[in-house]
């Protein structure tokens, strides 16, 4: 660009300093804009991420490769390091699970035989969506990840999602190929949950820090370290039994629970949908439901396979508080693990 | 001499490699990396390229540039909608300032104004962060975020010193 002469200098050159000030002053305040906008939570925001998502989605899987082959590296040498520890830990874990796999099979067989003799109606069966990891937005600030499966694949927002060992988060928002899930440590994580033993109900609120705190428990609740907290199935958004943590510190002013998945490990997840609107009241996400029966999902009924780790079944165990009768002696007994 | 299409082309081109550089550093931040407790402390890789940019070449890191930066992150992350717009944007209104500053001087400069503009920026994206969500966001990550980021300066200034060199030098 050549340079102007003298006199149109120096007309210009302020005009051009107070547009520059002024488009300043404009993105400061669509920014303002911005957050009061994305406070409000409408639907085009959310359309908006989803479509983001949707873009880099693609170049992530790709990216994602690579890295998913420099973390096996570091995985083999941190699986070395403690190799011996790992088998001696994996041998004792080995005998519990067979244990409880024997308990597992009698009770299945014997609620099994329970419900046909009370008529019992089953709880729907569950929709699974397996997905990559293809993104952890990491952060002080971010609790999320970005998985590889959307709204083409049956995903919708507020879905349940699993990781090998539990609950890991919901769908936040779902684009077409992918969707970013809400982790439950995150701010704004909000779970209704249970402990297992003593079945006290609670909030499970993220604070952002890797130990989320059971809120509105009532004042009589009896809580140790180590009590396993598992959903309660309240609100609707998921079935009740879903193991979520473990108690991990009980303070005056906060029991902070420990998480079960661990963050950096985790590499495919599984999106579960229960058939519960729950929490999905806007029209928009009912009026998608019907795309629930599509094809490449995979359709579980309550089976063995769906209780995750030792857990007693999901299924099973939601259905003890309605049915104190028959259900509970075998719930009493699995539920008395340390 | 006009010159021809394919030489504007490339202009165009070469022009949005800044942008385009805090784009991709954006998502490599995002990658998943599985290294134990990094998730809480990722360093702000994007905040480093804009301060680079925005010093060196503030003709092509303008505001604009930097507010649609900032709300491409905010998207993809799931950060509340206009924060990082507003942090980048500011930092670049900052540090666009002080070009001149450092300006032949030993990079050392560069690392000390970036560790004392990128203090403020954490602290202002905690700030807006925490009012956003109704809560105190918790604070020791955000230090250990900060000094990791502050450390890092130098490596990705390294990176983006030779795509200076290599694509920008006659730009």
């Amino acid at each position: 660009m050549a340079q102007h002469s003298g006199p149109q200098q120096r007309i210009f050159s302020p005009i051009r300093t107070a547009l520059h000030r002024f488009a300043f002053i404009l993105l400061i305040v669509s920014c303002f804009a911005l957050m009061l906008l994305g406070k409000a939570d409408t639907v085009l925001i959310e359309r908006i991420r989803g479509a983001a998502v949707d873009l880099v989605s693609p170049i992530m899987s790709l990216a994602a490769r690579p890295a998913a082959s420099i973390d096996d590296v570091t995985s083999r040498i941190e699986s070395f390091a403690n190799l011996y520890e790992e088998n001696l830990r994996l041998r004792e874990e080995n005998r519990e699970l067979l244990a409880w796999q024997q308990i597992a099979r009698n009770l299945n067989y014997e609620n099994k035989r329970l419900r046909e003799l009370t008529h019992f109606a089953n709880p729907p069966a569950q929709h699974e969506v397996s997905a990559r990891v293809i993104a952890d937005m990491g952060g002080a600030f971010a609790q999320s990840m970005m998985i590889s499966a959307g709204t083409r694949d049956g995903v919708q927002k507020g879905q349940a999602v699993l990781s090998d060992e539990g609950l890991i988060g919901r769908i936040a928002d779902a684009g077409y190929q992918a969707s970013r899930v809400l982790l439950i440590t995150d701010i704004n994580s909000r779970i209704p949950v249970m402990i297992e033993n003593s079945r006290d109900r609670a909030f499970l609120s993220g604070d952002n820090t890797d130990r989320p705190i059971l809120t509105f428990l009532t004042a009589d609740a009896s809580i140790a370290p180590g009590d396993r907290v598992l959903t309660s199935g309240h609100g609707g958004a998921f079935p009740p039994g879903i193991p979520v943590g473990i108690v991990s510190s009980v303070s005056e002013n906060a029991v902070r629970v420990a998480p079960l998945f661990r963050r950096h490990q985790v590499e495919y997840l599984r999106v579960v949908n229960y058939g519960l609107a729950g929490i999905l009241k806007d029209p928009d996400a009912l009026h998608s439901m019907p795309h629930l029966n599509q094809e490449n999902q995979t359709v579980n009924g309550i089976d063995l396979a769906t209780g995750v780790g030792v857990a007693p079944l999901p299924a099973e165990d939601g259905t003890t508080e309605d049915q104190p009768g028959p259900a509970s002696p075998p719930s009493g007994s699995a539920g008395s693990r340390p | 001499m006009k010159p021809g299409v394919w030489q504007r082309l490339d202009v165009i081109a070469r022009s949005t490699v800044p942008a385009f550089s805090v784009f991709v550093l954006l998502l490599v931040g995002l990658l998943p990396y599985s290294i134990p407790k990094l998730a809480d402390v990722t360093p702000a890789l994007t905040l480093m390229a804009v301060f680079f940019w925005a010093v060196n070449r503030p003709d092509l890191m303008t505001g604009f540039a930097a507010f649609m930066l900032g709300l491409i992150q905010d998207l993809l992350t799931g950060l509340p909608l206009g924060v990082s717009s507003l942090v980048f944007l500011l930092v670049q209104a900052a540090s666009a300032n002080q070009g001149r500053f450092f300006h032949n001087k030993a990079f050392t400069v560069m690392w000390w104004g970036f560790a004392i503009v990128a203090g403020p920026a954490f602290l202002l994206q905690w700030l807006f962060s925490s009012a956003l969500s109704g809560a105190l966001l918790p604070f020791v990550p955000l230090m250990i975020s900060y000094l990791i980021t502050a450390g890092m300066f130098p490596l990705v200034a390294w990176i983006l010193v030779r795509i200076q060199n290599g694509l920008l030098r006659n730009l």
